[in-house]
């Protein structure tokens, strides 16, 4: 089949799979249409943002950083979305009879369809209408968002096809699953670098500005900067850089295709011997108690471990219930009950165990025969919660204390903590019985479709429901607080505030256990989805 | 031995609008390689899950050995050993963590869990991959360490869905000896199948379904009856005889492309 006839094929199919993926399911088209709403808004108002920066000063230093990251994230998307788009996976066109050249134009023009590049085509022409001044640069210009839409689209097939044996392979979908942490540290880090801008303007960009101009694609723009400022010589150097660029993407590209299509694929290859060493226990099964609490308390530790989706979920709850009140502290904004925040993130693991399980819930099904299996079962499964949140809870404490240079309220502050962790494994414990939801193993979504209602039930009725357990408590150090001679007694709220949460957790356990140990069947069949 | 490991009496399941299981009254011997066939879709995974306590039942009642599933489970999960179909394992356990855990949870002592897991491990031929994770397992050793993890606690009633569904030659004969194995120490084992050939092989006892109903139950010279194999007897039992989609397809095969 000749190139020309092969790319409308090509555009055919991507346009089919789009419609096909949408036709699945009404939320899945909603979810689409939400997005692609929201990527051409931002889209708009960027482009209306970089209109909005022509003239000033610093918008090369701008415009140029802007087009690196947009670089950046092509680069890394296919890495961490190996399923967002079908045609990126090659190795399904394998059994056609395809040369190498006619495919590389074919899937590069494909992949010009979508909201991602519509979305990179506004911010390149924003970027350009930002620096270009006069016609010779707006005619550069045109030519620059062609180059750079090209060299981010090559780039993205380029890595997808590199590296292709990591997507299919059991270790790429493994890596997929942390793409959430990706984005939201990187979302912090952008929310850090826009402080700073903010507090001492665009100049602060200008460094940054003068190397990645260097760098394709965002050479091409500097290219339309430097037309501008009527450096003609940097500008072809700029160009030249971005086409070379897209020419050796192209060629890497081609060559990884030729050499996936004609070799096996990463799922029949034998698995990494890595695996094969010993691992043997880790020290910590001696340590714990023998039994079913000792047994289940192991299999939950390896799985924060283990599990990308556990662990997923924990370093995310470690992290923001550190960043909360830690940063706070720091920006002098915070107070030190804020360090009851990282309590409450950790407590939210023990929601849904039954759901972290999976189907494979089945095997602890078939060795629950009674109430008392199924409260030691839970009750082990808080211990090895409790094994990390409890020592990081106190600790977030004492570092949000010690920055403030709060201390006459450390022991409120811990005893509100323990008080909230305790209601949150409590109300964890019984939502688990009763509100169990499938968590999809693969991919980056949290609830298997259909079951959104029942996890906002579940995590957010449990939030609310620990909370109001908490109330108590939390009258107590307020009259405290403001009782004439309370202060006197504030350390009080210590013992009385882990002494509660541990009566929460005992009571919320045994309302638990009897509804898990009646309820097997049906929970295994709500967890069984994903 | 006259008594029976597993009594079932007027089993139902409906989902949604689909009747899954349609009715079952069906005694099991015990002792005996029994062998539950039907075509896909004829219910046996269902039926396999009601009975092993995994699904609840719209009615209808099950016993095994003499104990109910729903009203007795104490006496019962500590009697069967199973082997679902489209369940995972805890999957990022090793295949050794997995026997140790399952093991531990029963309730059984730990040194004498290693000490049978070593052994299974080794008869099971997954002693080379014991400390890789069962996520990397292949189909086949997957199986066997799903197999190895229902027998860990000695179980008087075996019941596997389709144990022998893509797996290779090499593992099939080697859950096929440990299978014959402990059936011939007297225990029960009932297992699904849509592969003739191996009941044949293999069960002593045989029971026919198809859309959700029994269609015939007996040792396997009762079921065969006076047709030449297992297979064009079933056929002949669940009415799929002499469908011909030769001549639609004239133009397969031969000269022109």
């Amino acid at each position: 089949m000749s190139a020309g006839a092969l790319t409308p094929v090509f555009i055919r199919l991507k346009l089919s799979l789009l419609r096909n993926g949408l036709r699945q399911s009404g939320g899945r088209k909603a979810a689409y249409i939400t997005s692609a709403v929201f990527a051409l808004l931002f889209a708009a108002l960027q482009l209306i943002g970089l209109i909005a920066l022509r003239g000033h000063a610093h918008a090369a230093s701008v415009v140029v950083p802007a087009v690196a990251v947009l670089g950046l994230g092509w680069a890394v998307m296919p890495l961490f979305f190996p399923s967002g788009d079908e045609t990126l996976d090659p190795t399904r066109l394998v059994m056609l009879p395809l040369r190498p050249r006619p495919l590389v134009r074919a899937l590069l023009t494909a992949s010009l369809v979508g909201i991602g590049p519509l979305f990179t085509l506004c911010l390149l022409a924003g970027s350009v209408i930002a620096v270009a001044r006069g016609g010779a640069a707006f005619a550069v210009g045109v030519v620059a968002v062609v180059l750079a839409l090209l060299v981010c689209v090559a780039l993205a097939r380029a890595v997808a096809a590199a590296n292709v044996r990591l997507l299919t392979s059991r270790k790429g979908r493994d890596l997929a699953v942390l793409s959430g942490l990706v984005i939201a540290i990187g979302a912090q880090i952008v929310n850090f670098g826009a402080q700073r801008i903010g507090a001492s303007g665009l100049g602060e960009l200008d460094p940054a500005g003068d190397v990645l101009q260097w760098v394709p694609p965002a050479s091409a723009i500097g290219a339309v900067h430097a037309v501008s400022e009527g450096s003609y010589g940097r500008a072809v150097a700029q160009l030249a850089l971005s086409a070379g660029a897209l020419a050796a993407l192209l060629a890497v590209w081609s060559r990884h295709l030729t050499r996936l299509m004609t070799s096996p694929d990463g799922s029949t290859l034998p698995t990494a011997d890595t695996a094969a060493r010993e691992r043997s226990s880790t020290g910590l099964a001696a340590l714990l108690p023998p039994g079913r609490t000792g047994t289940v308390m192991e299999r939950s530790l390896r799985y924060v471990w283990r599990d990308p989706k556990t662990k997923a979920a924990w370093v995310t709850s470690l992290a923001i219930g550190l960043i909360v009140p830690v940063f706070n502290a720091w920006q002098g904004t915070g107070s030190v009950y804020f360090a009851c925040f990282a309590a409450g993130m950790l407590g939210i693991q023990m929601y849904n165990q039954f759901g972290q399980d999976s189907s494979a819930f089945w095997m602890v099904a078939t060795t629950i025969s009674s109430t008392r299996d199924a409260y030691v079962e839970l009750r082990a499964r808080a211990y090895a919660l409790l094994l990390i949140t409890l020592p990081y809870a106190a600790l977030v404490t004492v570092l949000t204390t010690a920055m403030l240079g709060d201390w006459p309220r450390l022991p409120e502050a811990l005893g509100l903590s323990f008080a909230l962790l305790g209601a949150m494994l409590a109300t964890g414990a019984w939502t688990s019985a009763r509100f169990p939801y499938s968590i999809p193993q693969e991919g980056y979504k949290n609830v298997a479709p259909g079951q959104t209602g029942l996890a906002w039930i579940s995590v957010f009725g449990g939030m609310i429901g620990a909370a109001l357990l908490c109330a108590p408590v939390i009258a107590l150090a307020i009259w405290l607080n403001v009782s004439a001679d309370g202060d006197d007694f504030a350390w009080l709220l210590l013992p009385a505030g882990t002494l509660y949460g541990a009566v929460l957790t005992a009571a919320g356990l045994r309302l638990a256990a009897p509804r898990t140990a009646r309820r097997l069947p049906e929970i295994l069949q709500a967890v069984s989805k994903g | 031995m006259g008594s029976s490991a597993v009594r079932v009496q007027g089993l139902w399941k409906r989902f949604g609008q689909q009747v899954a299981v349609a009715g079952i009254d069906l005694e099991l011997p015990a002792g005996k390689f029994i062998g539950l066939v039907g075509p896909n879709g004829a219910g046996k995974t269902t039926t396999l899950s009601m009975v092993t306590g995994l699904l609840r039942p719209d009615h209808g009642t099950v016993e095994i050995v003499g104990h109910d599933v729903w009203r007795d489970p104490v006496e019962v999960k500590a009697r069967i050993g199973v082997l679902p179909e489209g369940l995972r394992l805890f999957e990022r356990l090793s295949g050794r963590e997995l026997l140790a855990y399952s093991g531990r949870l029963r309730g059984l002592p730990g040194a004498e869990v290693d000490k049978r897991a070593t052994q299974l491990l080794d008869v099971l031929d997954l002693a080379g991959a014991q400390h890789k994770l069962v996520v990397d397992y292949s189909t086949g050793m997957r199986k066997k360490i799903g197999l190895a993890a229902a027998l860990l606690h000695n179980p008087e009633v075996l019941f596997l869905d389709e144990p022998f569904e893509g797996v290779d030659p090499v593992s099939a004969q080697t859950i096929r000896g440990v299978l014959e194995r402990y059936t011939a120490s007297g225990a029960t084992v009932v297992f699904s199948s849509h592969v003739m050939e191996l009941v044949e092989s293999l069960c002593d006892w045989v029971a026919v379904m198809a859309a959700g109903r029994i269609r015939a139950t007996g040792t396997l010279a009762e079921v065969r009856g006076d047709a030449p194999s297992l297979q064009r007897a079933f056929l002949e039992l669940v009415g799929a005889q002499g469908r011909d989609a030769g001549s639609d397809l004239d133009w397969l095969g031969g000269g022109s492309r």
